[in-house]
């Protein structure tokens, strides 16, 4: 099973233009990464607040949807957070052009 | 009748009444015996301990954690298809292409950060010399005046700031190294950032430790026959022509018409001439030969650049206007003259008329070069072509020092001799500066400028009275754009036909 997560990992880190990839438990911790130390508890505490927000305001507005997908366009990047019940997966995508 | 006997008189004694006999007696004392006593003491011991703070190359994965493979592998698969097919999406995506041009160009003015200057220079003293250390952090510039009539008696210095710093004091720099005359150039080692080299009046080149806390000369060529007789016109750092590419030594141009190459002697302090050139008369083209005038007379060199290229090839200013392509392998020697002194020029470019006061190769193009001068003109040639391929007017008086940006190849910034820095675009067709700005507060001639090749969105420009301003880029101007090297190629091949 250990064997498939890194595999699936290493497929999306292999994608072009993909500089880190992060997955995050339900309690903001990250457990694997592919960037550094700081960088990686940077991005994990932030995105995960970020996207618990975007989620409760997609609940709050009907209690019978859930976020899906949260994808923020940045000048220089492309951060896009995969959320699910336990756990977070964090893709950034340099953009092309800059 | 009495006669006269002899007679011995019984002797008198009488015991003084005042003295007495003395009486001596013999005693013994003795101290208590000394005791010696052998001890040793420490007053502390040393050990090794070795730390990291945080290793480099390691990926982390934290496994304190408690992992369940199988929810996250079953979770993996399930957005892996989505993020997939957006990160593919991503990639040729336009929707955002004109959002990020219309931010930018909210971004379009050049804002300038700080006004620099030295209390203790009363406004005396014009900004000869202007330089960035390897990080980007650091400015320094050097004092000096241009109008010397006799010796130079003047007290000069150089200062420097450093503009990381929290609380930068603008009118107190954070380095003062006082000189006994005129500073004419400095520059700093290309990768330590506290080597500074400079040239003075009286022809010395002198490296300086800005590190070091009381005496900050590291070496000094001296004054003498082997170093420069007139002031140091520009100093310039190269790398050394063996394979190995670790030594820097610096190269220094004078208006005695001397080139010299200097290594560097820590251990004794001097800096020793590797390879000199002799800039004379007869290397000039013929249609700015005098008649009368002796073809070993030495041509003053007033500016300086390397080619990024190729690193034995250099292009040269003259006090005669002229500009020549040389190179640091020529073995051409002068005739005639009584010193071993060779002449570096390969190829002569049409001359400027007047003294050339910059040259400043392109880092993006390998043939492109800017010049400029006294005849109120700045120029874009064509290392390959004697004619220039551009020629701009600006009206603004003698222009004294124009530069390539260091990040967009179509753009150049000049600073005058009415206090303007002007910045051009090669884009932009009509030959008129997209920005103009007032690089001195009172209005007096610029001298200096200096882009800031670490930080790309800062350039430094300094006037006539000692004030240096460091102005910020806005985006637009720092950000690569594609089409900027066909721009500069088209116009480089225009000259060609």
């Amino acid at each position: 099973m250990a064997a498939e997560v890194e595999e699936t990992l290493k497929r999306i880190q292999s994608h072009r233009g993909v500089t880190g990839t992060i997955v995050v438990n339900s309690e903001g911790i990250p457990i694997k990464t592919t960037l550094d130390n700081s960088t990686t508890v940077q991005y994990a505490s932030l995105i995960h607040s970020l996207t618990a927000k975007a989620r409760s305001t997609v609940r709050d507005i009907d209690p019978s949807n859930d976020l899906k997908f949260l994808r923020i366009r940045s000048r220089k990047n492309e951060i896009m957070c995969a959320p699910d019940k336990e756990f977070l997966l964090i893709v950034i995508q340099q953009d092309e052009q800059s | 009748m009495r006669e006269f006997v002899d007679e011995s008189i019984e002797p008198v004694e009488f015991k003084s009444t005042w003295k007495r006999e003395r009486s001596l007696a013999s005693n013994e004392s003795q101290t208590k015996e000394i005791s010696l006593q052998d001890a040793a003491t420490q007053s502390f011991k040393t050990f090794n301990q070795e730390v990291q703070s945080d290793l480099k190359d390691e990926r982390y994965s934290l496994h304190t954690v408690n992992l369940d493979h199988q929810k996250l592998a079953a979770f993996l698969q399930k957005v892996e298809p989505m993020v997939m097919r957006y990160l593919g999406k991503n990639l040729k995506s336009r929707a955002f292409d004109d959002v990020s041009d219309l931010s930018e160009k909210t971004l379009d003015t050049v804002t300038c950060v700080h006004t620099l200057n030295s209390n203790d220079l009363n406004l005396q003293f014009q900004v000869t010399g202007l330089s960035w250390n390897s990080t980007g952090s650091t400015l320094a510039a050097s004092y000096g005046r241009f109008d010397h009539e006799d010796w130079c008696t003047h007290k000069a210095a150089i200062c420097t700031w450093n503009l990381d710093r929290r609380s930068v004091k603008e009118d107190k720099p954070d380095t003062f190294i006082d000189s006994s005359c005129c500073l004419m150039s400095l520059e700093f080692h290309p990768a330590n950032p506290a080597w500074l080299a400079g040239g003075n009046f009286n022809g010395e080149v002198i490296l300086w430790d800005l590190s070091r806390e009381d005496d900050l000369v590291l070496a000094t060529s001296g004054i003498g026959d082997e170093s420069h007789r007139e002031p140091v016109s520009k100093v310039y750092w190269i790398t050394d022509q063996s394979p190995k590419m670790k030594n820097y030594n610096i190269v220094s141009v004078s208006g005695d018409g001397k080139i010299l190459i200097w290594s560097i002697d820590l251990k004794k302090g001097k800096l020793r001439q590797l390879k000199s050139f002799l800039l004379m008369n007869k290397d000039l083209p013929r249609s700015m030969k005098v008649r009368g005038v002796r073809s070993d007379k030495e041509v003053g060199v007033t500016c300086i650049s390397f080619s990024h290229e190729d690193p034995d090839l250099f292009v040269l200013g003259s006090e005669s206007g002229c500009l020549f392509k040389c190179s640091l392998h020529s073995n051409e020697s002068h005739k005639k003259s009584s010193d071993q002194a060779y002449s570096p020029v390969t190829f002569t470019f049409n001359p400027h008329h007047g003294p050339v006061h910059s040259v400043d190769c392109s880092k993006f193009h390998r043939h492109a070069f800017l010049s400029s001068g006294m005849d109120q003109s700045l120029r874009l040639y064509n290392m390959l072509q004697a004619p220039p391929v551009l020629i701009i007017e600006p009206g603004e008086g003698y222009i004294y020092s124009s530069k390539w940006s260091p990040t967009r190849p179509a753009i150049f910034a000049a600073v005058s001799e009415k206090g303007n820095l002007l910045i051009y675009d090669l884009h932009s067709g009509n030959m008129t500066p997209i920005h103009k700005l007032e690089a001195s507060p009172n209005k007096v001639p610029v001298y200096s400028l200096q882009f800031n090749s670490q930080q790309k969105r800062i350039l430094a420009t300094g006037d006539g009275q000692g004030y240096i301003r460091v102005y910020r880029l806005p985006e637009k101007l720092t950000s690569l754009i594609v089409q900027d090297n066909e721009v500069l190629e088209e116009i480089m091949n225009t000259g060609s036909d």
